[in-house]
């Protein structure tokens, strides 16, 4: 028993450590194979004309040729190295841009997840009546909706036209507030990155939530539910739901753990600070610490999150454990 | 529900940035470093940031050069020496008298640690006449002193940095003490934002606003709507919107050019006739109107500014021509096939172009030019492959000589003439991926030699006309046009930002010039 246990979490460990370290290398070698380097980026654009001395040195400075396992050996040693671009150490930025991204992707998430599943189950209930036809309809249309569509229009209609939200930012600058007013400021920039980011995420949660129920509400424990007269929110909920939740579980997880690609489009277009801005100037200043950092933390959030997921199955349905 | 949150976030935030004591500009990446000589970042806005703390021998406005630091400032030929007189009124952020023995530090300083914005090699020594008079002599003539030395170079107090042997790590206050008209108070890297305060013992007199505010933001037209900018780059199109909502715009001279880069090491690109029939053959006029809407003037071929005060009117032209392009093409041996395209050889006319979206004064501007200069190269029998990269890319393979055709541009045209020789020479500016490295023109090599040490303003002036003229002539890269750069601002701020004749600096063409908050 004991040994069948252990086989349970060992297997998934080990093969999460090597998907790991592939990773690793994967982030070690795809940012060098980018064509350009950062004294290019960097200069290219610049009011400072170099000369070929110049150049050949910075980019003697800017060079790293260290080799796989000495970037596996610093990042044991949790060394993020440098940032060429922004002259700061690589974990600093990552840690200072996280919080915002976390803010931002996290209640968009949990909101969207919320929002979806309540309505998801909501409608499957009401199968075939006009509301749940017009629901599905409109959550389609929307599904189809990029985000840098929705983020435009919202910004045309609500920070442009009406003036009621701030363009761009996570909160005024420099502004002498209380601590509330800190607050609400927060939330008020907030709001229009915020927005986008649910109408994006929540019609899939909604439709995948309904078409799960769907299914479920065919099973004969749902009817033996009904036929024993519990209360129809404790079935919806209590019974049906309840098995319906395993693909939205997935969905969260793994929407959330590409959270940093996510940022990428809602925090340029609202200029929000956070790890997505971050990368999309790594990326065009070349920077290869950084590139590689955020990456690599990128990858193992997917890998941490997909290995968190398994054990979050066995607990949400026990059938799980016994199909593996 | 945003309806609900919009109001009552409002309601509790309120219109902080409307604050009058504040002046907040708009900045499209937000981080450019910090403001101290050695950590900002080596472009145009990263220098704007240290120009705020930092002030310089001599200063510009719209029309040229007006004093900095230095109240006037002499040459004297016979001596290869200027002498600057500084203010006695200048103040060290710290309360410490500004005098000669920092600008002499400052030299000497560079010299160790070499600031890349400027060149020193020419300069021999610094002598402290008195406590505010200073005389850089120099080792040859090096006519660009004015604008590489007087009005790059920042001053920097030695009572601080004598102690500081690694400048490139400093990021305490100690190392942001500046003379200039504001004190560096702040700089949030994730935020992207600076503040500045106005210093009150400002030898120019006190700045017009206590607060100098930064803001990151990709959307600078909304950004000056809804108020949370005071000033920012705009686009054309936008100008008008704006100027209907009682906001200010104002027009850059031509200081940036939109330009073919050529291969001029590989056939046929090496020969000059062909690269003359791909000047004939491309319409800038075309270019402005269909993928800028008209905004936009064609450019001289001889790359420097039209505006610039040492353009020369009779630079050589190539007023489009298709069949005279294809004339040209024609008797370099290639002939017509029967789909219209030239063949030699057996072999037909083929080239790869290679275009981008482009950084204007910090900010990435996409267009259409690729698509319209290939069409036009195709008009007149080139079968061209277009290929869209990202910029780095474009300039990675144009820095390796690994293309064909290449659009690019870069700034600097309407500043000193010294930028003729960086862009064409690989011997100024061989490091630069937008020189054209084209050195196997003699006679081009020794007039660009000649105007570096030409230290008489009208004689310099000839020398620059000839370079324009061969250049044209030669075309080592063929100037498209000069885009319209505009800027908004907002005029009850009280503040008249301008535009700055030849470029802040060196030319950065970003209208943040400091006397626009002091005079």
């Amino acid at each position: 028993m004991q040994a069948s246990t252990r086989h349970t979490w060992l297997t998934p460990v080990l093969a999460y450590l090597a998907a790991a370290l592939i990773l690793a290398f994967l982030s070690h070698s795809l940012p060098r194979m980018l064509p350009g380097d950062f004294v290019t980026a960097m200069y290219g654009a610049s009011d400072v004309t170099l000369t070929a001395e110049q150049a050949a040195d910075l980019r003697a400075l800017y060079q790293d040729n260290s080799g796989f396992t000495a970037f596996l050996g610093r990042v044991f040693c949790l060394d993020w190295g440098y940032s060429y671009a922004f002259q700061a150490p690589v974990a600093a930025l990552f840690f200072d841009a996280l919080p915002w991204t976390l803010v931002l992707m996290g209640t968009a998430h949990v909101l969207s997840s919320i929002l979806g599943f309540v309505l998801g189950v909501e409608a499957a209930w009401r199968r075939g009546t006009r509301t749940e036809k017009a629901g599905v309809g409109l959550m389609t249309v929307l599904e189809g909706i990029p985000e840098l569509c929705s983020g435009v229009l919202l910004l045309l209609v609500f920070a442009l036209n009406l003036g009621w939200f701030p363009a761009a930012g996570a909160q005024t600058a420099y502004a002498d507030h209380t601590f509330v007013q800190q607050v609400a400021d927060r939330l008020h920039h907030l709001a229009l990155p915020l927005t986008t980011l649910v109408l994006a995420y929540f019609p899939g949660n909604f439709l995948l939530a309904r078409a799960g129920m769907v299914m479920v509400m065919k099973s004969p424990f749902v009817l033996t539910a009904r036929a024993k007269g519990l209360p129809p929110l404790r079935v919806r909920y209590a019974h049906a739901a309840r098995n319906a939740l395993l693909p939205l579980v997935t969905r969260f997880g793994l929407r959330f753990a590409f959270m940093i690609t996510g940022a990428l489009v809602v925090e340029t277009l609202f200029s929000y600070p956070g790890l997505g801005t971050l990368l999309f100037n790594a990326i065009a200043m070349r920077d290869l610490p950084l590139i590689q950092g955020i990456v690599l933390a990128a990858s193992i959030m997917v890998l941490g999150i997909n290995l968190a997921l398994e054990f979050v199955y066995i607990l949400l349905d026990p059938r799980v454990a016994h199909a593996s | 529900m945003l309806i609900a949150a919009g109001i009552l976030f409002s309601a509790f935030s309120g219109p902080v940035w409307a604050d009058d004591r504040d002046i907040r500009i708009a900045d499209g990446k937000g981080d450019w470093g910090y403001p101290t000589p050695f950590r900002h970042y080596p472009r145009g806005p990263g220098y704007i940031r240290m120009s705020w703390v930092f002030d310089t021998l001599v200063w510009k406005d719209q029309k040229g050069y007006v004093p900095g630091l230095a109240t006037h400032w002499a040459y004297d030929p016979q001596h290869l020496a200027f002498t600057f007189h500084l203010d006695p009124a200048a103040l060290w952020h710290d309360g410490t008298p500004v005098t000669a023995h920092d600008v002499v530090f400052t030299l000497a300083y560079f010299q160790q640690h070499p600031y890349q914005w400027i060149s020193i090699d020419a300069v021999d020594r610094a002598k402290a006449v008195d406590d505010h008079t200073v005389t850089i002599y120099l080792s040859k003539p090096y006519a660009p002193f004015l604008s590489d030395i007087g009005g790059t170079m920042p001053v920097i107090p030695k009572h601080v940095w004598e102690k500081i042997t690694e400048p490139e790590s400093c990021i305490d206050s100690a190392c942001m003490v500046g003379s200039g008209p504001y004190v560096f108070k702040d700089f949030d890297k994730t935020q992207g934002t600076y503040l500045y305060e106005a210093f009150e013992h400002y030898y120019q007199g006190r700045p017009k606003k206590q607060r100098l505010i930064y803001v990151r933001t990709s959307k600078a037209l909304m950004s000056l709507v809804t108020g949370q900018a005071d000033l920012a780059n705009i686009q054309p199109d936008m100008a008008g919107s704006l100027e209907k909502k009682g906001l200010t715009v104002i027009e850059n001279e031509r200081g940036w050019n939109k330009k073919l880069m050529i291969n001029h090491t590989r056939p046929p690109f090496d020969d000059r006739r062909f690269r003359q029939a791909l000047a004939y053959a491309i319409d800038p006029q075309e270019i402005i109107d269909k993928s800028h809407r008209g905004f936009g003037t064609p450019a001289s071929y001889g790359l420097l500014s039209i505006d610039h005060e040492m353009y020369n009117p009779d630079t050589p032209d190539y007023p489009y021509n298709p069949e005279k392009a294809r004339q040209i093409i024609t008797d370099l041996g290639w002939t017509p096939g029967p789909d219209g395209m030239f063949h030699k050889d057996g072999q037909p006319l083929a080239l790869e172009l290679i275009a981008s979206n482009l950084t204007v004064a910090g900010e990435s501007v996409s267009d259409r030019d690729g698509e319209i200069i290939a069409r036009q190269l195709t008009d007149i029998g080139i079968k061209v492959t277009l290929v869209n990269q990202e910029q780095t890319t474009t300039d990675s393979r144009v820095k390796k000589r690994d293309f064909d055709l290449a659009v690019s541009g870069h700034g600097g045209i309407s500043g000193d003439p010294k930028i003729l020789n960086e862009m064409t020479s690989s011997v100024y500016g061989g490091g630069s991926v937008n020189s054209a490295r084209y050195d196997t023109c003699p006679e081009l090599n020794a007039l660009m030699d000649a105007q570096m040490t030409e230290m008489d303003p009208e004689k310099r002036k000839r020398l620059v006309f000839d370079i324009q003229a061969v250049y044209a002539r030669e075309l080592p890269a063929i100037s498209l046009y000069y885009p319209v750069t505009l800027a908004g601002y907002n005029p009850d701020k009280g503040i008249k930002w301008f535009y700055t004749r030849g470029g802040i600096s060196k030319g950065v063409p970003i209208p943040q010039n400091k006397l626009a908050l002091i005079r």
